[in-house]
C-alpha cells in the first residue's frame, strides 16, 4: 500500500518536518514519551523479575517460604519490613508448628525485634534487629566475611550474641571486623560473634536491607517481647530436595490445622514463589505499560489533528500535484507516509532515550532494567500502526480534495 | 483525425441564484499540431475551458472526446493519469512545489509514473537543459524570476511528453523580454509537433498561433486560423488602435478587441463593465 514512491514520500516527509520543525516536535512528542515509557517500565519489569529469580537461585528451588497471605511483593529478596505485609505477621506458634512437621529439616523465622540497638558511637537507628535461628545463613545460602553464625544451643540457651550485616558492622563500629566486640540492646549486652558477606540488595527491599540488620538469636527475640515480636516470614528446607513441594503442603495443611482450620498464611516453595512473584510484577508492568500504551493511541488523535491542520495548509501544493497526475491513491499515500514517517522518527527518538533512560538507572540504582528486542518491536509496530491508522482520515482528506478548487487556494 | 473535440459543452458553478454559467454549450475541435491562442475578457471562461480540455475539471453538460475517446465522464483517476501522460499544464502563476528544488518539481510528474528516482532526475535534467535553466537545477522557486520560474513549469509540463500543452496565461505575469522567452520555447515545442492551447490579453502573441479563438461570456465568439508571424486578424484591429501592449492596457485592448469583431454588436455594448475586474486580479498578482 506504502509501496509507490516511498523514498519521495519519505523526503516530503522530511521536508515536512524541516519546514515546521514545532508542529513535527508536537507530533512525535506524544510517541516519543509513550514509546519511551512503555519500553522503560517493561525493561524495569524484566529487571526486577530477573533480579527476583536470581535471588531465589540463590536460596534454592527447594526452599520454602511461610509467609502471611498478602500482596507481598518484597518478602521472597529478603524484605520482610515492606509495609505491604505488616498486618497481621506470624508468631512463635507458627515457628513451632514448621518447625515440627515431618520432612522440615531445618527453618529460620525472620522476626522483627523492637527497639534501637546502641554501638560504641551511639544508637544505630538506622538499624533493625532480627530475631532467626541457626539456620538461617544456610537456608538462604548466605556466608559469613568473619567469625561464625551462632548455633542453635546459643539459641536454645538465650546467649547473648549477634551477628551484623556489613552496613551495620561499620556504622556501629566504624570497622570492618569488629568480631568480639558488643552493644547493647534492650538492657542487654550482645556480643559480635560474626559479621555477614554483603547480601545482594534487590530494588524492592531497599528500605529492609539485611545488610543494615543485626541478627539474634530468636529465643532472646521473643523473652524481649513475651513472645510478642512480629515473624514476617519463616525459611524451612525440606529434607528431600526433591520432595519440597509436598513438603511445603505439609507445612500449609499443619498451619491450618493450628489455626483451627484455616489459616490466612502461604506457603511456597522457591519455585511457586518466583512464579506467584512474577505474576504480581507481570500484572503491574503489564497495567502500567498498557496505560502507557494508550497514551500512544492519544498521540495518534494528535497526529490526526496536526496533520488535518497541514492539510488544509497544503491545498494548494495537492491541486499542483493533482494537475502533473497525481491520482488520489497517491496524494492519500503520500499523506499517510508522511504520518508514519513523523511517528516512526518519534518512535525512534523514544528508543534511543530508553536506552539512555536504562543506563541512567543502572548507574543509579541497584537496579539493571533489561530491554527486549521484542518490546522495542512491538513498540515500534504500534507506532507504525498509529501513524497509519491516524494519518489515514487527514490522508483521505487531502485526496479527495477538487483539483480545481485546491489550485485556486492561496 | 480531430484530437479534442468538444460538442455543447457547458460548466456551471454554484447552485441556485448564485449559479454561474461559465461555458455555455461550447463547441470546439482542435487538430493535431494546432497551436491555438485563446483570447476573451476576463471572467468570460479561458480558464474554466482549460481545465475543461486539461481534465482538471469536469463538463456540467455535453460530450467530450480526447483522440476520439469520451472523456467527459471519466473517474477521478482515470483523469489523472491521462492528465500525467498526454497533457502539460503552464499557469499564470507557475504553481511551483516552493520547497522542491527546480529540478524536483520538474520531475515531480515522473515521481507518479512510478519511475525510479535517478532517472527522472536525469529526464528532468535535461528537460531543464532544453528549456535553458539547466544552471538553476538546484535553485529552490523562491530564488528564480518569474522568466526562469516559467521556464521550469514549462520544462514540468514538458517532462512527460505529452501531445497536449495547455498554458492559462503563461504570459500574464511575466514582463515583455521573459515573455517572449517563454513563446519561443513553446513556439520550438509547436514545431516538435505538440498541439498547444493557450490563453492570452495580448494580441501580439497571436503572432505564435496558427488559430485565435475569441471567447466572451462562457461562449466562442470568433474563431479565426492565424498564420505564424503575423498577428491575426481581428487582433491586428485592436493592436494599431493602442500604442503600447503593455500589461495595464491588455484587458481594456481585449475590450476594445470586442469592438473590432465582425458581428455581436451586442458584445460591443460590454466593456465599461469588465474594465473593473482586471484591477482585482492585478492587484492579486501583485500580492502573490
Ligand atoms: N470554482 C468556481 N466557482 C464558482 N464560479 C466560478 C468558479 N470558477 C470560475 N467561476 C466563474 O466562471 C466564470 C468563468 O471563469 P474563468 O473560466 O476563470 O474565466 P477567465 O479565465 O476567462 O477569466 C467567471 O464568472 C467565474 O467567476
Ligand atoms: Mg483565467
Amino acid at each position: 500500500m506504502l509501496g509507490f514512491g516511498l523514498g519521495s514520500n519519505i523526503k516530503a516527509g522530511i521536508s515536512t518536518l524541516k519546514t515546521s520543525k514545532g508542529r513535527s516536535f508536537g507530533i512525535m512528542l506524544g510517541i516519543i514519551i509513550g514509546v519511551t515509557s512503555v519500553i522503560t517500565i517493561l525493561a524495569i519489569g524484566d529487571g526486577i523479575k530477573t533480579q527476583i529469580s536470581g535471588q531465589i537461585h540463590k536460596y534454592g528451588k527447594d526452599i520454602i517460604i511461610v509467609k502471611p497471605s498478602q500482596l507481598n511483593l518484597g518478602s521472597t529478596s529478603g524484605a520482610p519490613l515492606s509495609s505491604l505485609n505488616i498486618l497481621s505477621p506470624l508468631t512463635y506458634r507458627d515457628i513451632n508448628t514448621v518447625n515440627h512437621v515431618n520432612g522440615v529439616s531445618a527453618s529460620a523465622p525472620v522476626t522483627l525485634v523492637p527497639g534501637t540497638p546502641k554501638g560504641d558511637y551511639g544508637a544505630y537507628h538506622q538499624g533493625f534487629v532480627i530475631g532467626t535461628s541457626a539456620s538461617f545463613p544456610s537456608l538462604i545460602n548466605q556466608s559469613l566475611a568473619y567469625g561464625d553464625f551462632f548455633s542453635d544451643s546459643n539459641n536454645n540457651n538465650g546467649d547473648e550474641v549477634a551477628v551484623l550485616g556489613q552496613t551495620a558492622a561499620e556504622a556501629m563500629f566504624k570497622e570492618n571486623v569488629p568480631l568480639g566486640a558488643s552493644f547493647t540492646f534492650h538492657g542487654q549486652t550482645f556480643v559480635v560473634d560474626g559479621i555477614f558477606n554483603t547480601f545482594d540488595s534487590t530494588p524492592l527491599s531497599q528500605q529492609a536491607n539485611f545488610n543494615d540488620a543485626i541478627f539474634i538469636p530468636n529465643s532472646i527475640a521473643e523473652s524481649f517481647t513475651n513472645n510478642t515480636a512480629p515473624t514476617y516470614e519463616i525459611f524451612a528446607r525440606s529434607t528431600d530436595p526433591n520432595q519440597a513441594a509436598i513438603t511445603a503442603k505439609n507445612v500449609a495443611s499443619a498451619l491450618d490445622v493450628a489455626h483451627g482450620g484455616s489459616s490466612n498464611i502461604t506457603v511456597n516453595t522457591g519455585t511457586q514463589d518466583l512464579a506467584s512473584n512474577n505474576s504480581i510484577v507481570n500484572l503491574t508492568t503489564g497495567l502500567v505499560a498498557g496505560v502507557a500504551g494508550i497514551s500512544l493511541l492519544v498521540a495518534g488523535i494528535g497526529i490526526m489533528n496536526v496533520m488535518l491542520v497541514s492539510v488544509s495548509e497544503r491545498v494548494r501544493e495537492i491541486g499542483i500535484r493533482k494537475a502533473v497526475g497525481a491520482t488520489n491513491r497517491q496524494i492519500r499515500n503520500q499523506f499517510i507516509a508522511e504520518a508514519t514517517f513523523l511517528s516512526l522518527s518519534g518512535a525512534l527518538i523514544g528508543i534511543i532515550l530508553s536506552f539512555l533512560i536504562e543506563l541512567g538507572i543502572r548507574l543509579v540504582t541497584s537496579l539493571t532494567p533489561i530491554i527486549t528486542w521484542q518490546s522495542v518491536i512491538i513498540v515500534t509496530g504500534i507506532s507504525l500502526l498509529v501513524g497509519i491508522v491516524f494519518g489515514t482520515v487527514p490522508a483521505i482528506k487531502a485526496s479527495t480534495k477538487d483539483p480545481i478548487e485546491a489550485l485556486r487556494a492561496e | 483525425m480531430a484530437l479534442i473535440e468538444l460538442q455543447d459543452v457547458s460548466k456551471l458553478y454554484g447552485f441556485g441564484d448564485a449559479t454561474t454559467l461559465a461555458l455555455d454549450e461550447v463547441s470546439l475541435t482542435i487538430n493535431k499540431g494546432e497551436f491555438v491562442a485563446v483570447m476573451g475578457p476576463s471572467g468570460c471562461g479561458k480558464s474554466t475551458l482549460m481545465n475543461v480540455i486539461g481534465l482538471l475539471d469536469k463538463p456540467s453538460h455535453g460530450q467530450y472526446r480526447l483522440d476520439g475517446k469520451l472523456v467527459s465522464r471519466l473517474s477521478a483517476n482515470q483523469s489523472a493519469k491521462i492528465r500525467r501522460d498526454k497533457i502539460g499544464f503552464i499557469f499564470q502563476f507557475f504553481n511551483l512545489l516552493p520547497k522542491l528544488t527546480a529540478l524536483e518539481n520538474v520531475a515531480l510528474p515522473l515521481t507518479y509514473k512510478g519511475m525510479s528516482v535517478t532517472k527522472r532526475l536525469k529526464i528532468a535534467s535535461e528537460m531543464l537543459d532544453r528549456v535553458g535553466v539547466q544552471s538553476r537545477e538546484y535553485y529552490l522557486p523562491g530564488q528564480l524570476s518569474g522568466g526562469q520560474l516559467q521556464c521550469v513549469a514549462i520544462a514540468r509540463a514538458l517532462v512527460n511528453n505529452p501531445q497536449i500543452i495547455i498554458a492559462d496565461e503563461p504570459t500574464g505575469n511575466l514582463d515583455s523580454g521573459s515573455s517572449r522567452l517563454v513563446m519561443e520555447l513553446l513556439a520550438e515545442i509547436h514545431k516538435m509537433g505538440n498541439t498547444i492551447i493557450f490563453v492570452t490579453h495580448n494580441p501580439e502573441l497571436t503572432r505564435f498561433a496558427t488559430r485565435v479563438v475569441y471567447m466572451h461570456d462562457g461562449g466562442i465568439i470568433h474563431d479565426e486560423a492565424s498564420t505564424i508571424g503575423r498577428v491575426a486578424t481581428t487582433a491586428r484591429k485592436v493592436l494599431y488602435t493602442i500604442p503600447a501592449t503593455r500589461e495595464e492596457d491588455d484587458l481594456a485592448g481585449v475590450s476594445l478587441l470586442m469592438k473590432a469583431l465582425p458581428s455581436k454588436s451586442s458584445v460591443a455594448k460590454q466593456p465599461v463593465i469588465k474594465v473593473k475586474k482586471p484591477r482585482t486580479i492585478k492587484s492579486k498578482a501583485k500580492a502573490k
